[in-house]
């Protein structure tokens, strides 16, 4: 029975004394989305996150749940459920107890916390656990606890801060599954905090790329992939090549022009003419000892370097004064280029994209 | 979860506040303001004037210092070979050190002292031995040379510990790529070991220094009276509370107090010399020659068994029928203790109830104070933390001197008591004496626990005082509770402001009662006893907080 609530932040902005956290942020979160606030350390994530959980307060701006003002209800009252990165399960009580918390304070009768703090175990798999203590679980089971705790209360959003951060790789990707799937079971507005793009791509609806207490970009994972806006999400989601140059509007078909590509005709119009940069995603880059495909434009340049990554080989190619990296798939039988030779680089103008030159507004 | 104040925050935070102002801040000012002030009050140095021209207050003056000073000296001398032994060598008899740092800091040196006169005085067993057996007699316990002995061996496990600390914490690494450059043997000690276990050794010092020279029990029972503490006191007693020389000393103690601290402090800021990085190692650990060894072991013995003399001695002394001029008692019983179970259960009760009273009070103000400096964002808290701590800078004799004057006069509701001669007066110094430890006690437990503990109960629905009930002091519970039985077995020994405020017996606790007793020869054997259970009391609560706080290097150095 949860109810689907729309979370929504305008014009937030906070500062620390002098320093500025969050500088005028917008999102909407819709009922029962995956939302991803993603981001390296220092951009201001964890802050937003804990400001709808209602352990900050903005000193402009508005926070909107369902369309009520929340930003004056304190963290008790606000129904909005966290998981904290640490779990922050209480160690003087034990897994069963420490699901009851919630419901306890809520002063439900005795018998129905017993049946929700049943069903929340059961949700997360660990009923047979119930009489442990914190101590002496896994980090993977920690988890699951904090999970579990945060549910029984039925809040109308889950918020969960750096979920996988403290789990080994392997464990990682398996609760990454286990998260998204509970997610669309329940069907419970969802906020994540995280600097893993990976983790973002793979698990969230939407994704809200953040940098210096700016949100740079939202949109779905292809979205911030294919057409990144500026260049800080065209660069902290996967890899990229980034080449300056200028965008002309020439009879009709629109042009990328730069020392190193020369002139390059775009499939995909960009904003406007004037200096640009082209964005080259390394898998879409082919490597060919002669140029054969006349669909694409040829690159003349020397292999600096390769690393074997096992799915693909990342070269490093000097292209007149620039680096640039090309990922080739690998397979068995099929040898890598020599470091030192000569190759053609080839470009698909189908998978370029265009970034505007910094924006002051957008990259501080 | 920072936020502003809250009303309740700062009701709480005023009334900490008041009870420090009145209690530990208005008595010390009016001792400074007494000293410097005519009975007219207008400004004045006369008084410290007269003091200079009295000779036998320079004298006082010198002797604390020198015995200060030596007692620092006599202590090094004990504590840094044990020090290096323990970091420096692959070492069974580690266990052995750590012993040796903890046995002399539960006998009080008082107690001690008396002991200390039977085996090592002119009289002593000791020398006895010696005279018989060569005709000579070791001035040990002559006069400031008593003094110093008996202090030294109390107090050397706090240069012992802090070093043992500092040594533990230089990263291996330092010692290699100094050795890699060229440097080896004492070179490569006065070079790298020692500048970086300086801050250690520093801070150990410089509060040995200042617990001998505000001790005012350990020369009053070794019947040495031409020091700073135990003029004081005499002037007061015998002179009046209006007699200027007697703040004048207190005006020297405060100074030099807060100097010594002042300057452990900036050692131990300069503590950034903790250079263990992640992955690395203490210093290299060698293993003992079987010359070396044997020198280890005998220094580790003689001290060993130095360290055991006032405790033997004191035991020795309860059960002795007669022991005068005998290496060891002609003759034992058990009368002694019965007579104390008998005549003086009352003062075994009245020590349990002040210090209970007290060592609550402490604990309640403690976890107030951590929770409001940890948690909160009022504004001037960290000042409450400052001033609590101070009263560690405040020797016991001041803030007597304090009370006498500040509160002269001043009468207790419905009884018409004074309250400087009631024993609600001993509860309260008490509590401000011993509040720093407590505090201590609390600030680390409640640093330990981390704030999103108290988040996710909030965040599941708990407001503030149910956070605080269902989280907070349940897992603070450990370190309060250390806490409380630190305040309460360092009061249970506290002697300095006892002797001064207690003008009866019948409401004296125990640590005046073995004062009262160890100055007739007939009373030394029930004021042994009283001594031994004194010991025991002390040696249980350190126990106790050892377990409570679970962490052995918080501990001994935090009983500073």
């Amino acid at each position: 029975m949860i109810i689907q609530a729309r979370v929504e932040a305008q014009n937030i902005a906070m500062s620390y004394g002098t320093n500025v956290v969050l500088r005028d942020v917008n999102f909407v979160i819709e009922p029962g989305e995956f939302f991803a606030l993603l981001g390296p350390s220092g951009s201001g994530k964890s802050t937003l996150l804990r400001l709808i959980a209602g352990f900050n307060h903005a000193q402009a701006g508005r926070l909107l749940i369902n369309g009520a003002d929340i930003s004056k209800v304190p963290p008790w009252a606000r129904n909005v459920g966290m998981v904290f990165q640490n779990y922050a399960l209480f160690p003087h009580m034990t897994v069963r107890q420490n699901v009851a918390f919630g419901l306890e304070e809520r002063k439900l009768p005795r018998h129905e916390i017993a049946e929700k703090v049943r069903a929340a175990l059961s949700l997360v798999s660990l009923s047979d656990y119930a009489e442990r203590r914190p101590s002496q679980l896994s980090g993977g089971q920690q988890q699951r606890v904090a999970l579990a705790r945060t549910l029984a209360v039925e809040p109308q959003v889950l918020l969960l801060d750096e979920p996988l951060s403290n789990l080994d790789a392997k464990l990682r990707v398996q609760m990454r599954h286990e998260l998204r799937s509970l997610q669309r079971k329940l069907g419970i507005t969802t906020s994540v905090v995280t600097h893993d793009q990976e983790e973002a791509m793979t698990t969230a609806d939407r994704i809200a790329v953040m940098h210096h207490g700016v949100i740079q970009q939202i949109g779905t994972p292809m979205d911030l992939f294919d057409s990144p806006m500026n260049r800080f999400v065209a660069d902290f989601v996967g890899s990229i090549n980034l080449l300056p140059g200028r965008v002309e509007q020439t009879h009709g078909t629109v042009v990328f022009e730069s020392t190193t590509l020369g002139r390059i005709a775009l499939a995909r119009a960009p904003f406007r003419s004037g200096p640009a940069e082209i964005a080259l995603r390394p898998h879409t880059l082919a490597l060919a000892e002669t140029p054969s495909d006349s669909t694409r434009a040829w690159l003349t340049g020397t292999i600096l370097d390769r690393e074997f990554v096992g799915e693909f080989v990342r070269y490093t190619i000097k292209v007149n004064d620039r680096t640039i990296i090309a990922d080739q798939p690998h397979y068995i039988g099929r040898p890598a280029h020599a470091s030192g030779n000569p190759i053609y680089v080839g470009v698909d103008p189908a998978q370029i994209t265009i970034l505007p030159p910094a924006h002051p507004h957008i990259e501080p | 979860m920072l936020k502003g104040a809250t009303p309740a925050q700062v009701a709480v935070a005023l009334l900490i506040a008041a009870f420090l102002l009145f209690f530990l801040v208005i008595p010390v000012a009016m001792v400074i303001y007494v000293a410097f002030v005519e009975p007219d009050g207008a400004f004045t140095l006369s008084h410290f004037g007269s003091f200079f021209h009295i000779s036998l207050m320079r004298e006082s003056f010198g002797n604390s210092l020198v015995v200060a000073g030596l007692s620092v000296v006599v202590a090094t001398l004990i504590a840094v070979p044990l020090a290096y032994f323990t970091a420096r060598f692959q070492f069974r008899g580690a266990l052995l050190i750590q012993t040796l740092g903890v046995l002399p800091l539960i006998m009080p040196p008082f107690v001690g002292a008396v002991a200390m006169q039977l085996i090592f005085g002119r009289n002593g067993s000791v020398n006895l031995l010696l005279n018989d057996a060569f005709g000579v007699s070791l001035p040990i316990m002559d006069g400031l040379n008593g003094v110093i002995f008996v202090e030294a061996l109390h107090y050397f496990p706090f240069i012992l510990m802090n070093l043992v600390v500092a040594l533990s914490n230089i990263d291996s690494a330092m010692e290699e790529s100094a050795q890699n450059l060229g440097a080896s043997g004492f070179r490569l000690f006065r070079r790298i070991v020692f500048p970086l276990a300086m801050p250690g050794y520093v801070a150990g010092a410089a509060l040995v220094f200042v617990k001998v020279f505000d001790d005012l029990g350990t020369p009053l029972v070794l019947n040495v009276t031409n020091m700073l503490a135990p003029q004081a006191y005499l002037r007061i007693t015998s002179v009046g509370i209006e007699d200027p020389i007697g703040y004048v000393i207190s005006v020297f103690m405060i100074v030099f107090s807060l100097l010594a601290l002042w300057m452990s402090a900036l050692a131990l800021r300069g503590r950034e010399y903790a250079t263990l990085q992640r992955g690395g190692s203490s210093l290299a650990r060698r293993t003992l020659t079987p010359a070396q060894a044997l020198i280890a072991y005998t220094w580790i013995v003689l001290v060993l068994l130095l360290v055991l003399t006032p405790h033997i001695g004191i035991l020795l002394l309860s059960l002795a029928k007669v022991w005068s001029f005998s290496v060891v008692p002609d003759a034992y019983t058990l009368q002694h203790y019965s007579s104390v179970f008998e005549d003086s259960p009352r003062m075994i009760w009245n020590t349990v109830l002040y210090c209970g009273v007290a060592a609550f009070i402490d604990v309640i103000l403690g976890t107030a104070i951590a929770y409001l400096i940890l948690r909160t964002r009022l504004p001037l808290r960290h000042s409450l933390d400052f001033v609590a701590s101070a009263a560690l800078a405040i020797p016991g004799v001041v803030l007597a001197i304090g009370y006498l004057r500040t509160f002269r006069g001043i009468e207790l509701p419905f009884t018409g008591e004074l309250l400087t001669s009631s024993w609600l007066v001993l509860v309260i110094v008490y509590a401000v004496r011993r509040l720093p430890y407590a505090l201590r006690s609390c600030m680390a437990a409640l640093q330990q626990l981390h704030v999103s503990l108290e988040e996710a109960a909030q965040n599941l629905g708990a407001k503030q005082r149910r956070t605080l009930t269902r989280v907070v002091v349940p897992l603070m519970a450990g370190g309060m509770l250390a806490g409380f039985v630190t305040s309460f077995m360092t009061a249970a020994v506290e002697l300095s402001a006892t002797i001064m405020l207690t003008t009866s017996q019948s409401y004296a606790p125990m640590s005046y009662g073995i004062y009262l007793y160890m100055q007739s020869a007939a009373g030394r054997g029930p004021g042994a006893a009283l001594g031994v259970l004194a010991v025991v009391i002390v040696a249980l609560g350190t126990y106790l907080s050892h377990r409570l706080l679970r962490s052995r290097a918080l501990d001994v150095v935090k009983q500073i």
